[in-house]
């Protein structure tokens, strides 16, 4: 597969077009540009390739037969996207948390980042459309404390509640809704000029 | 606003082989629209079977349970019957009449121990509109009221009738019988006798 090209914010509304006129190469060009960030957002939420590729292709699936209710004007293409990759990684994950299925291996890898650590970004994967924005991600989730780094985490990753959340982490629920709007509010202020998410 | 956070996990290239699969997936989302089209259908046609076999049963059961208390009458009939007949202290009397040029006859049970009679009459005349026959329990006081018995033009041939020698009538050493007036009949005969007979 040749590397994707990079999409300006005209690009995106053009591909946008295009899949809303049934254009399947459309849908192809945006599966070359967001399968690897959904596949990693899918694969950081549920610790398992087969899972999050079960995702992948539901994310697709549900793209391409839903791109009619994404409307430009409410947002960009990609946090539609991902944000339905969030949505189906945490429906899989709340299924398997009920079935405690490979609950050890879930619950280890969950003990090495309960600390709001951030995986530092991969140099390998540089070169993927969408990595400066990334980058730019980290930097900020990297500049916040610790403790609304971990509660930003958990509520975002995992789908916790505020109330479980305050639970996980033994802080008041007040402290936690506070330490999130802070979070959010800083992430919103440093990440307020990103407006190509795939350059 | 958690819309840049889908950007924070490291991108990850799913297996090639992935992309034509999950395309050619998404772009033929009707097979599965279709799967769930016929599950549906399938499970409206099941609905439909088990309400129409919970019909069929509730219909099946309501009939048989109406059969059941027919018959469970009508052998508690035929005991009642047969203790009338059996019964150790039980008479048993026969009479001929003669009503309106027609020869029929009465056959009496009469239990003195439980003080319950069962009458039987045969081949007799209907009443007049306005006449019925009516019983007499013959006492050492004179007759008593029995009971009531009106033949009606539609109504068989055969009239059987059982009821109890009330407690203030005193020992019965026969029977009669009369026409009165239908609306209740009389409390002393007042019209022809059809006969009269001692125990």
């Amino acid at each position: 597969m040749t590397q994707p090209k990079r999409l300006s914010q005209e690009d995106e509304r053009t591909l946008v077009r295009r899949l809303k006129a049934r254009q399947e190469g459309a849908l192809a060009e945006l599966y070359d540009v967001l399968a690897p960030w959904v596949f990693g957002l899918a694969s950081r939420i549920l610790r398992d390739d087969a899972e999050a590729e079960e995702v992948l292709g539901d994310v697709f699936v549900q793209v391409w037969g839903r791109i009619h209710q994404h409307e430009p004007g409410r947002g960009p293409l990609v946090p539609w996207v991902l944000s339905i990759a969030r949505n189906r990684a945490l429906d899989t994950l709340r299924r398997r948390r009920r079935w405690w299925r490979k609950a050890d291996r879930w619950g280890a890898a969950q003990r090495l980042e309960d600390d709001g650590a951030v995986p530092a970004p991969d140099p390998a994967e540089a070169a993927v459309p969408g990595w400066p924005v990334h980058q730019e991600v980290h930097a900020a989730l990297a500049a916040l404390p610790a403790d609304q780094r971990r509660v930003v985490l958990l509520a975002y990753f995992e789908g916790l509640t505020h109330s479980e959340i305050a639970r996980r982490t033994g802080q008041p629920l007040g402290t936690v809704k506070t330490r999130l709007r802070i979070a959010h509010g800083k992430l919103a202020e440093a990440l307020k000029h990103v407006k190509d998410w795939l350059r | 606003m958690t819309d840049w956070l889908g950007m924070t996990p490291n991108p990850r290239a799913p297996r090639p082989e992935l992309r034509a699969q999950v395309l050619a997936r998404a772009v033929r989302p009707r097979a599965g629209r279709r799967r769930w089209v016929w599950r549906a259908a399938a499970a409206v046609l099941l609905l439909a079977a088990l309400g129409g076999a919970g019909y069929w049963a509730r219909g099946t059961i309501l009939a048989l349970s109406a059969e059941r208390d027919r018959l469970a009458a009508e052998l508690a009939a035929v005991r009642d019957t047969l203790g009338f007949v059996r019964g150790p202290a039980t008479r048993i009397a026969w009479v001929p009449v003669t009503t309106n040029g027609r020869l029929g006859g009465v056959t009496i049970f009469a239990d003195s121990a439980a003080r319950r009679w069962l009458v039987r009459c045969e081949g007799m005349a209907p009443n007049e509109p306005n006449e019925t026959y009516q019983i007499w329990f013959v006492t050492a006081e004179g007759l008593k009221r029995a009971a009531v018995m009106t033949m009606d033009e539609e109504q068989a041939t055969v009239m059987a009738m059982a009821f109890d020698v009330p407690d203030d009538v005193g020992p019965v050493t026969g029977a009669a019988m009369s026409i009165e007036p239908r609306a209740g009949g009389s409390t002393e005969p007042r019209g022809p006798i059809v006969f009269h007979l001692r125990l």
